[in-house]
């Protein structure tokens, strides 16, 4: 494992940095925690690694929270989300995704910016954030900035919409319009620890005060080469009363958010399972 | 390779500067350059938890861990466990009376992670339930003990919480 490393500090010098190295075969590092493994498996020749681990800037680090949305910088760590009040509180699928990835080492510096990036079908946090309808901020080598919805900036299994020349800085997720929710990440795994999604369902559900669903996200991994977010499953729930859904209500759910699944058999499960198991905890949700 | 960097950390309470080559892990810098031979090689892919070493209070695998990002930062291995009048941290005591050290291979990682995880919810005034213990844990592998009296031990670390 040999390569080049480029330190930036702040950050104009992390896009002077990627300016810099455009004409060459570069990797952004963050939290190291599936890069060096990747490394080590396709050792690639002449690599520069960017490494942003250093930058100090709260653009990039911080949690921050106005009225419309709360923002994550990129380098926010699982560790971080789960010693947040406020995603604690209000974001349950976000924080029990964040305590799913791996083990307590792994979430101490594995970033979400990095989760989301790496473009994991089977990507925990990623999988929140689409449930949560995040968005992403992208900031390009000019120092402008765009945003795209997560869920169209992951394009399939480690492809991204991010061009050469950009960095994501940012995640916004939309505050919360009521205060009640019912929120949660289902994961199943051959085992409970350092375990990576064969199948998981995001959902955020915000509710009346007489328990309609007004809003509802929902995401699910594993099951395709991009995370979908399952917008007609979604629709077909909003209105209805959480805790009074009756069986063919909650099959017909299932069946929506089965429309999103197109899995492939692999070294962690097959697509008959992947598929069973999805329309399983789908339809579990409200029992 | 040429441009090697030059970093200054506080490893086990002592300010120490070293060359790195850019892309040497933290691990092989404890072990090759420091001879702290404490943090283990065990996988060297995340999995194990045998290189388990504390960097700013917090638990990291050092075979994940680009020895330059050790800057400025403090760092601590097993070996930085303990004091001159304790030879052994309250964690390698509870670890050694509950029978939790069989191999030893998997040990220092798993203390480094008791004792950042038991300092920190001190700090909070927080006492953790077994299962919250056990899941704080999970990056550990180890073939001896089951877990049961690894689990035991940090359980004890915090039942002394109150008179440490």
């Amino acid at each position: 494992m040999d390569f080049e490393v480029v330190t930036p500090h702040t950050q104009s010098e992390l896009l002077g940095a990627i300016a810099a190295n455009q004409g060459k075969n570069f990797r952004i590092g963050a939290g190291y925690t599936d890069l060096i493994n990747q490394f080590k498996l396709r050792p690639e020749r002449d690599l520069t690694v960017i490494n942003i681990a250093q930058i100090r800037e709260d653009t990039f680090r911080n949690i921050s929270k106005n009225d419309r949305c709360i923002e994550l910088g990129a380098l926010v760590t699982a560790s971080d989300l789960l010693g947040n009040d406020t995603v604690r509180k209000e974001f349950p699928v976000l924080c029990e995704a964040a305590s799913s990835v791996a083990s307590m080492q792994i979430r101490n510096t594995a970033t979400i910016g990095g989760n989301i990036c790496n473009a994991s079908p089977s990507a925990d946090m990623s999988g929140a954030l689409v449930a949560l309808q995040a968005r992403c901020r992208i900031l390009n080598v000019k120092g402008e900035r765009r945003e795209e919805p997560l869920v169209s900036f992951i394009r399939g299994p480690r492809q991204t919409s991010l061009e050469k020349h950009e960095i994501l800085e940012r995640i916004i997720i939309p505050q919360n319009t009521s205060a009640v929710i019912k929120s949660g990440f289902e994961k199943i795994g051959a085992r409970k620890s350092m375990e990576i999604s064969i199948v998981f369902l995001a959902y955020h559900f915000q509710l009346s005060e007489s328990g309609i669903i007004e809003k509802a996200g929902i995401a699910c991994g594993a099951v395709a080469p991009v995370i979908p977010f399952a917008d007609r499953a979604c629709a077909y729930i909003v209105g209805k009363r959480l805790n009074e859904l009756k069986d063919d209500e909650k099959e017909a759910f299932a069946q929506k958010v089965m429309e999103y699944a197109a899995p492939i058999s692999d070294i962690r499960a097959s697509a008959w399972y992947r598929n069973e198991v999805l329309y399983n905890i789908s339809k579990a949700l409200f029992e | 390779m040429n441009n090697w960097v030059e970093i200054t950390m506080k490893l086990n309470g002592k300010t120490v500067s070293c060359r790195v080559k850019p892309s040497s892990l933290l691990i092989d810098l404890l072990r090759d350059e420091f001879k702290l031979k404490g943090a283990k090689p065990g996988c060297l892919e995340g999995e194990c938890g045998a290189c388990a070493v504390i960097i700013d209070g917090n638990a990291i695998n050092s075979c994940m861990y680009l020895a330059i990002n050790a800057e400025g930062k403090e760092v601590t291995t097993i070996e930085g466990l303990g004091s001159d009048d304790n030879l052994l941290d309250a964690v390698q005591e509870k670890m050694l009376s509950h029978g939790a050290v069989q191999c030893g291979f998997c040990s220092t990682g798993v203390a480094m992670s008791i004792k950042a995880y038991s300092e920190k919810m001190k700090a909070l005034g927080i006492k953790p339930t077994r299962e919250e213990i056990k899941k704080t844990l999970e990056g550990h592998l180890c073939r001896c003990t089951g877990y049961i009296k690894i689990i035991d031990a940090a359980e004890a670390v915090f039942e002394e919480g109150s008179e440490m």
